[in-house]
């Protein structure tokens, strides 16, 4: 109840910062065009793109949300209620602009397993919104938070996907999965793909409902004795 | 005359007495405050004790018209009223009294 | 004909009297004024003054008898907050029933707001007991609102935390608001709003689910002096149906309006 109002109002609420959304949305698109002419190439950026656009969007919405979170605590919300509702609306949004994409990368690029490319693509952006969550989490002041954000996704492209580093990075799957979409690999790069996905997502969020349930704890005291004048 | 701080916290109770003498309007009220020496009131602090005794169901009105001029609101007090009376009347004995022997001057 | 019971009336309304009674008290006032021969802005002053003031006359309760103070809703003894070695305050005790008003007053940075936060549950104190009612409203000084919501959402946000459905909690939040003197506009973000009507919404949102106990952060931050009056109005509603009042203010001028006064000064501590 609690967390599908918070999900529709924070959906308004991104839905009004017009120009931010226009920026969010577009970003994406100059990842892909870079290298239109490598399929590989520009979906994985496509990817990453979309992953970098909806953490950082839900960074700055769990940001602003930060003075009114412990009101609606005392009102009577959960934790659950307040930053899953948040979550539902982000991840909402993630797999709405995914989709979009998903569209332009079928009208634009020639692929065997294109329903891979939407499930790089949609559990990308289901990942992204637990993480700018988590970094929100973790650290208050939106620069920095952002700055993180940017230093994750540039290691996450810079980094030898076949290393080490590559593996602990949290959109790891979308390279797995995409590889096996564009080039053609086995299914045990669809399966681990999936199952780092699955563990990342289950980290984040869990991470970010941890963090919040700490900062957001209520001291409980001890109703007064009933006594009268 | 009695400065108005003090008479606030007392008004309703003047107000209620000279009602249970007899049904009157506001002008009639304020002459009577003001014959009996306690205050000269102004409307805007009697007018609005009259409504709110209303409200409260302790004095109730009545339309009435005048020899001169628009129609008149008489209030008369109400068994409520009359109860709320005597326990301001009581208080207010108890506040007197004990302000008399603070500055030790007994009333006679 | 001065256009005064106009003037009256629609101030009426704003305050959230209904308009038929505010007609019929715009045509009473007119008469009243008559019986004295006088002009009504002669005899009562200024249109929307007066309505104020009848409005709160009507709404406090009948002199002399002071009503009991109801249960302790908020008690603090010994209460102590400190940061790393810097004692921010320690030894305080406060207990507030419903139907009082407790003012925190003190120097700035004497850890007035860090007090309150603890009250609320949103801080932990060092040492010290509290004991609380458990419905708690909190208003900050500023913030604690959502930038790009309208005042409606923010009603339904805080009601559905609340557990009220959308509906009762928007009307709810309306009718709260007019007690202030304040409609809200429908598509307004908060952000384009005044500091005073943006700390309005504040406490009609710390209100809004019912609370038992009022903690209010020197919520008047941008109010005129209209609004200024119209909150204190407030409070004295909220003492006279019951509810307990912590405020933090450094208004001296209001201590005479409280029944409590704990002064925090320079070294904490101490019911005045």
């Amino acid at each position: 109840m609690t967390a599908l109002t918070v999900a529709g109002l924070s959906a308004r609420e991104v839905g009004r910062r017009r120009t931010a959304l226009l920026l969010v949305i577009s970003l994406p698109l100059w990842f892909y065009l870079v290298r239109r002419d490598l399929t590989g190439q520009s979906t994985r950026m496509l990817t990453l793109g979309i992953a970098w656009a909806v953490s950082t969007l839900t960074l700055f919405v769990v940001n602003a949300a930060r003075g009114v979170d412990p009101r609606l605590r005392l009102s009577g919300a959960s934790v659950a209620g307040i930053i899953g509702g948040r979550l539902i609306a982000m991840s909402g949004f993630g797999l709405l602009l995914a989709g979009g994409y998903l569209i332009l990368v079928g009208v634009d690029q020639d692929i065997d397993r294109f329903w891979a490319i939407g499930l790089m693509m949609g559990i990308t952006a289901l990942i992204a919104a637990p993480f700018g969550s988590l970094v929100g989490a973790l650290l208050p002041r939106e620069l920095e938070g952002a700055l993180a954000l940017l230093s994750v996704c540039a290691v996450q492209m810079l980094a030898d996907p076949a290393g080490t580093i590559a593996k602990f990075m949290p959109f790891w799957s979308a390279r797995e999965i995409g590889t096996y979409a564009v080039d053609g690999g086995g299914t045990d790069l669809l399966w681990r793909g999936l199952a780092h996905a699955g563990a990342v997502w289950l980290l984040c969020t869990g991470g970010t409902l941890a963090v919040f349930a700490y900062r957001l704890r209520l001291a409980r005291y001890p109703e007064p004795v009933l006594e009268r004048a | 005359m009695t400065p108005r701080p003090w008479l606030h916290g007392f008004l309703d109770l003047c107000l209620l007495a000279m009602l249970r003498d007899q049904p009157d309007y506001g002008y009639g009220l304020a002459q009577r405050l003001a014959a009996a020496g306690v205050a000269d009131i102004p409307g805007g602090t009697l007018y609005p004790a009259l409504l709110r005794l209303e409200q409260q169901g302790l004095a109730s009105p009545s339309w009435a018209p005048s020899e001169s001029g628009p129609r008149r609101k008489y209030y008369a007090i109400t068994p409520a009223g009359l109860d709320t009376l005597h326990a301001q009347a009581e208080e207010w004995r108890g506040f007197r009294d004990g302000v008399d022997s603070l500055i030790g001057e007994r009333v006679r | 004909m001065s256009d005064w019971p106009l003037r009256f009336e629609a101030e009426l309304v704003r305050l959230g009297v209904q308009p038929e009674r505010a007609r019929q008290l715009g045509a009473e006032t007119t008469a009243q004024a008559g019986e004295h021969a006088a002009d009504p802005d002669r005899f009562f002053g200024p249109a929307h003054l007066y309505a104020r003031h009848l409005v709160a006359e009507l709404q406090s309760p009948t002199a002399a008898v002071p009503s009991l103070p109801g249960p302790v809703m908020l008690r603090l003894a010994g209460v102590s907050k400190r940061y790393r070695r810097r004692e921010v305050f320690s030894g305080v005790d406060l207990t507030v029933r419903g139907g009082e008003v407790a003012a925190i007053v003190g120097a700035n940075g004497c850890g007035k707001s860090t007090l309150l936060r603890i009250c609320a549950g949103l801080t932990r104190p060092t040492g010290g007991d509290i004991r609380r009612a458990r419905r708690v409203g909190f208003v900050p000084q500023d913030g604690g609102t959502a930038g790009w919501l309208t005042a409606e959402e923010h009603f339904t946000l805080f009601g559905a935390a609340a557990g009220m459905a959308p509906r009762k909690a928007r009307s709810t939040g309306t009718h709260l608001a007019s007690r202030l003197a304040w409609r809200p506009g429908h598509r307004q973000p908060v952000q384009e709003l005044s500091g005073g009507t943006r700390q309005k919404l504040n406490l009609v949102l710390g209100e809004l689910h019912g609370p038992d106990l009022l903690l209010l952060d020197e919520p008047y931050q941008g109010f005129d002096q209209g609004s200024y009056l119209d909150f204190w109005r407030q409070v004295r509603e909220w003492r006279d149906a019951g509810r307990a009042v912590v405020v933090v203010t450094h208004l001296l001028h209001e201590l005479e309006n409280v029944d409590h006064v704990l002064d925090l000064g320079a070294h904490g501590g101490g019911d005045r």
